[in-house]
């Protein structure tokens, strides 16, 4: 009860201690080594443009979203996007809600830095008419829990889901040829942005007198360290932004070995990103194939054939579905009581494959 | 002749079964939920979460308390709820507001305010995608993000939302297209069925409801009809959430006190 009083979290002295004591032979609270990262898991949400990233305990969603409107005065020609950054009350019981403060204006700049002045995100393939119209992109990054290293957890969110994104297709229509008329998905297949490269943050921590360095710092490191150094690098070898912002000085020649290992470790993120970025490129085709069989939730824009004889299948029947594990079952009246636990109806036969996606529900 | 008397028959079967069942947009029947996916303990930071996820309505909760003080004009002989709605893009609005308030009083009606005076307990809602029927999701994943965290309730609240569409019928859990061309609907919420220890045969005490919110107009008797149909569904859903919370009592132990 009185931990649940407190509301912020603070150390022991005991605990920094151990941890400074620890790493001096090189070992980690939680097991790793110095330079591991934690376990990278992305799944993505059932519409375009939603990821949720999980780094060890640290969980960040992003949602892109877009909208047409007229361009800066001064790029007339260009799309724009816009990073907005909520640390949510339920990551950190001393986060409050309302405006952000320090720390999630920062990690909203070294986002948009590494996205923006390295041109990652092409912005003049935004542009639908000069001068008149553009679409502006608008990422939204949700912190819901914070077990440390936001800033890398939060940057892969946002590639992850400017890579899933797709933009309504525009086209010249109407009487005089002059109107624009932006095609619902269903009618016109939505366009995806053209990303260039992956810039991907890699955040190390320096702790204690002896400049000891760690990547990818816990919560419980970050209260201890002196001093962190954020290096935003893409596989071309580029270093699009580095950020180290105050705290204890450090030599020349560490900064040199961080950039070194980060360059590997933004190779293993960005390959993973992509991996992921494909199966959910693959599932979302698959949905889109209409189906004969009449299966809840398959694919929206079926006609639904109600026959009397299929009725009775219906519970069997293969859903397929995108991250979440989505099931049916036919709770006609309620004195059905036909459901297992969690409402899932285990596939009978399998004619399909089933995107592998049961690590949603944990 | 007597072949294409049966005939005729079987094909007057289908038809009458086919204008029974009306369809809906997805396949389901008028009296169907969608599958709801409901997983305790997601976030590791906060004391208590849940994420209940209807069909393509997602929402994850969480649950941090009880923190001391109570909020300036709160009641400090009681313990004190407040939630914070945080929508899936864009600024808090007056929306977000509403939901707060709703979300509050309905779990305030839940919790047993007096065991823990002089306390605060928050409740972040974050929605992670919206496909019709929020409100109610919400509510059933604060409860169960409130069961995570050991908050001392009375009884689960159960919420479920119905429509009424312009053909005279009633929809149970409707999507965001049907909530958005349906001429009426209503979030109900009501506590779930007990399991008490009172010998067989003793008085089954009547379902109140905790909260009803309407859009839109219908007639009192369609309002009738909408509630008959939830309290059927909510007693069925509440036996799903009573299985799905009871897996995990005992495993995690770390959380408590």
């Amino acid at each position: 009860m009185e931990q649940r009083l407190a509301n912020s979290f603070t150390m022991t002295v005991n605990e920094k201690q151990f941890i400074q004591t620890a790493l001096v032979s090189d070992i980690r609270v939680d097991g790793r080594r110095p330079f591991d990262y934690r376990n990278l898991t992305i799944r993505f949400g059932s519409e375009d443009g939603s990821s949720e990233v999980q780094l060890g305990q640290t969980q960040v969603i992003a949602f892109v979203t877009g909208q047409l409107v007229p361009p800066y005065r001064d790029r007339p020609n260009e799309g724009s996007f816009a990073i907005f950054t909520e640390f949510s009350p339920m990551a950190d019981p001393s986060f409050e809600p309302g405006r952000p403060g320090d720390l999630a204006i920062e990690l909203g700049r070294i986002v948009d830095r590494g996205l923006r002045e390295s041109r990652a995100v092409d912005t003049e393939s935004l542009c639908v008419v000069a001068g008149k119209l553009v679409w502006s992109i608008r990422i939204d990054l949700h912190i819901i829990d914070n077990g440390g290293n936001l800033v890398d957890a939060a940057n892969i969110a946002a590639l992850a889901a400017l890579s899933t994104f797709r933009r309504p297709e525009c086209t010249f229509g109407g009487e005089d040829g002059q109107e624009l008329i932006v095609h619902p998905p269903d009618v016109m297949e939505p366009l995806p942005l053209i990303i260039h490269h992956f810039p991907v943050a890699v955040t190390f921590g320096f702790i204690g007198k002896e400049n000891i360095v760690v990547i990818d710092p816990t919560y419980h490191e970050e209260a201890v360290m002196g001093g962190s150094l954020t290096a935003t690098l893409n596989t071309n070898g580029d270093v699009c932004a580095i950020q180290k912002a105050g705290g204890d000085g450090v030599l020349q020649s560490v900064i040199m070995q961080c950039l070194r290992i980060a360059s590997v470790k933004a190779g293993d993120i960005t390959s993973k990103i992509k991996i992921a970025v494909e199966s959910y490129n693959t599932q979302r085709s698959l949905k889109k194939i209409k189906r004969h069989n009449p299966s809840y939730a398959a694919s929206k824009e079926e006609s639904r054939q109600v026959n009397p004889e299929t009725k009775s299948t219906r519970q069997s029947c293969d859903i397929n579905s995108s991250a979440s594990t989505h099931v049916a079952t036919n709770i006609g009246s309620p004195e059905e009581q036909s459901e297992t636990l969690k409402d899932e109806v285990k596939p009978k036969h399998k004619k399909r494959k089933k995107p592998t996606s049961n690590a949603n529900s944990s | 002749m007597f072949i294409l008397f049966k005939l005729v028959i079987y094909e007057n079967a289908i038809l009458l079964l086919k204008s029974m069942e009306v369809d809906r947009l997805d396949g389901r029947t008028a009296n169907q939920r969608r599958p709801v996916v409901c997983t305790r303990g997601v976030l590791h930071r906060a004391h208590g979460s849940a994420s209940w996820a209807q069909g393509e309505t997602k929402v994850i909760a969480a649950v941090y308390g009880p923190k001391a003080g109570t909020k300036k004009n709160e009641n400090p002989e009681k313990a004190c709820i407040e939630v914070i709605w945080k929508p899936k893009t864009g600024q808090s609005g007056k929306q977000e507001r509403e939901f707060e308030m709703v979300l509050k009083k309905t779990l305030q009606s839940i919790c047993l305010l007096n065991v823990h005076p002089n306390t605060t307990t928050s409740i972040i809602v974050q929605v992670v995608n919206d496909d019709g029927a929020l409100l109610p999701c919400a509510i059933n994943a604060a409860c169960s993000a409130l069961v995570d965290a050991g908050i001392p309730l009375k009884h689960l609240a159960v919420a479920i939302c119905c429509c009424m569409a312009e053909s005279g019928h009633v929809f149970l859990d409707p999507s965001k297209l049907e909530e958005q061309t349906t001429k009426a609907f209503v979030y109900l919420v009501f506590p779930s069925s007990t399991m008490s220890v009172l010998p067989q045969g003793s008085e089954v005490k009547e379902h109140g409801i905790i909260t009803s919110v309407t859009h839109g107009v219908m007639a009192v008797d369609d309002y009738f009809s909408c509630v008959k149909m939830g309290r059927a569904a909510a007693a069925e859903l509440s036996d799903y959430v009573r299985n799905s919370l009871k897996l995990k009592a005992g495993n995690d132990l770390s959380k408590a006190g």
